[in-house]
């Protein structure tokens, strides 16, 4: 097998989606470099709500093994909400639940985010999300008791998954305007199934800081744990410098 | 939302690592990819490939709820192995967990085949002997006679990914014989759709692939033209008059 691997130059990543996500499979793919395939697995959701959300994390460890069985170098749970529902710690739970089912490394879509914040050297960030007033609450504290200051975080107020998928990505562009405060150092938009792929570049440039999406994020940390260092234009500073050294060793 | 034009929901075995790659390199603006795993082991045994039914009915409950305008089932062995009815059995329950139209793998051969007019054709597999006859079973109720087989006969379905496409261009030359009208590569597995286009300008016959036909049937049913124009004759038939089905207003969708 890693004869074959060696041969064709193609590493895989494995990706547990929610069910009802319509955006993260289409963001990864479109970001991703060809010697890198992308392998989907689905949890089954319908509401971001914390009970429905509790469910989806039941079906895990068997998603988990459906993609190891493609042998994939590197599982994450591609979800925002989810990784982070019950606090500090939880989403390294769960990337733990997956590594112990399958013997693969894993990240989440919340512990990739804290690494990105990490990496860029922020601390005092502003939120946006697709959320609802409680789920945003949750997202904010799961960043607070990271470390991080948060000095704005506004939600559209969404529930239904299937709605967020449907939301331009013109609407995460004018949150994170919105949200935005000059104390910010960076700007954080938050859910794998709301469109932000497209409007990070713009917001960087327009606003002068660095804005991270939680599916770029979940881009990135996938692409570091197969020590993939050739940079990825057009998404934001943080995959367009993954390659850096100096990065490498602050962060090591 | 992404998949404006269509949404594919797409059921692969779950050690396949082929079919995805080679959904989504085709396909064109507007049309998104969204797949879902059927449990199962890697070994292809009669055991493993009936359970497979059953197992893709989960994987359905999980990718309709993308609401997609279709449904590829994506396993040509664990569509033809108990035969046409079962084949049928398999696309009619998967439609109703889905609401939406399902195409199977062995379905999108046998009617790929059958569109061309070809009724003497050469197949190539990854299988061990049981499946092959099985295969030739189905086509052969069909209406289809295998002249010749040619095989890579490796159990392992995960391995069957490992099979380079010059590996498969060499074998298709090889089984290629002079009295039938097409060659169909099997296995949604297999890395055919790099090649297919070149095999048919090289032997002057039409060369089909599991994935390709399963795309043909896709796109037809969706009723969306991908201009797909260097993977072989068949994709670029989406293009002709009357090629695409034009489904009826679909109810459940605000945009």
């Amino acid at each position: 097998m890693e004869e074959a691997k060696v041969h064709t130059g193609t590493r895989r990543i494995g990706l547990l989606v929610p069910s009802s996500n319509t955006t993260v499979e289409v963001e990864f793919y479109r970001a991703l470099p060809r010697h890198i395939s992308l392998h989907v697995a689905r949890l089954h959701l319908t509401q971001i709500t914390p009970e429905a959300i509790l469910g989806m994390v039941a079906d895990l460890e068997a998603q988990s093994r459906n993609l190891a069985s493609a042998d994939v170098d590197v599982i994450v749970l591609g979800a925002t909400a989810p990784s982070f529902l019950k606090g500090l710690g939880y989403d390294r739970e769960i990337a733990q639940r997956v590594t112990a089912a399958t013997g693969k490394p894993a990240t989440t879509t919340s512990t990739a985010l804290i690494e990105a914040i990490r990496h860029l050297k922020l601390k005092r960030i502003a939120l946006g999300s697709a959320y609802d007033d409680k789920v945003n609450g949750i997202a904010r504290a799961f960043l607070e008791a990271n470390g991080l200051t948060v000095v704005a975080a506004q939600g559209l107020g969404l529930v239904e998954n299937l709605v967020v998928g449907r939301l331009e990505d013109a609407t995460a562009y004018e949150l994170a305007k919105k949200v935005d405060r000059a104390e910010a150092e960076g700007i954080v938009l938050a859910c794998t199934n709301w469109k932000t792929m497209g409007v990070i570049e713009r917001l960087e440039r327009e606003l002068g800081k660095p804005a991270v999406s939680t599916t770029q994020v979940s881009i990135w940390a996938a692409l570091r744990v197969l020590g993939e260092r050739q940079g990825i234009p057009g998404y934001g500073k943080l995959l367009r410098e993954i390659g850096a050294p100096a990065h490498e060793r602050q962060i090591a | 939302m992404y998949g404006w034009r269509g949404r594919i929901g797409l059921l692969v075995p779950s050690i396949n690592t082929t079919m995805e790659t080679e959904f989504w390199r085709i396909a064109p603006e507007g049309v998104s990819v969204h797949s879902a795993r059927i449990s199962g082991g890697r070994h292809g045994t009669p055991e493993e490939l009936r359970s497979m039914e059953n197992a893709s009915k989960v994987a359905a409950r999980d990718v309709a709820m993308i609401e997609p305008d279709v449904v590829a089932y994506g396993c040509t062995s664990g569509s033809f192995f108990e035969g046409p009815e079962w084949n049928r059995k398999i696309s009619e329950q998967l439609s109703e967990i889905t609401r939406a139209p399902t195409v199977t793998t062995a379905g999108a051969m046998a009617a790929c085949l059958i569109a061309g007019g070809h009724r003497k054709v050469d197949i190539v597999t990854p299988y061990v002997e049981l499946t092959n006859e099985r295969l030739k079973q189905f086509l052969r109720a069909h209406g289809i006679e295998v002249s010749r087989l040619g095989t890579f006969d490796m159990l392992d379905m995960f391995d069957h990914a490992k099979i380079q496409p010059e590996e498969i261009y060499q074998k298709v030359k090889e089984t290629n014989s002079a009295d039938t009208e097409a060659i169909f590569v099997a296995c949604t597995q297999l890395r055919a759709l790099e090649v297919v286009d070149m095999l048919e300008r090289d032997i002057g016959k039409p060369v089909y692939s599991a994935v390709q036909a399963t795309a043909w049937q896709a796109y037809a049913e969706m009723g969306v033209d991908p201009r797909i124009t260097d993977c072989g004759s068949l994709l670029r038939k989406l293009s002709e008059p009357g090629a695409l089905k034009q489904p009826a207003k679909r109810l459940r969708k605000s945009a």
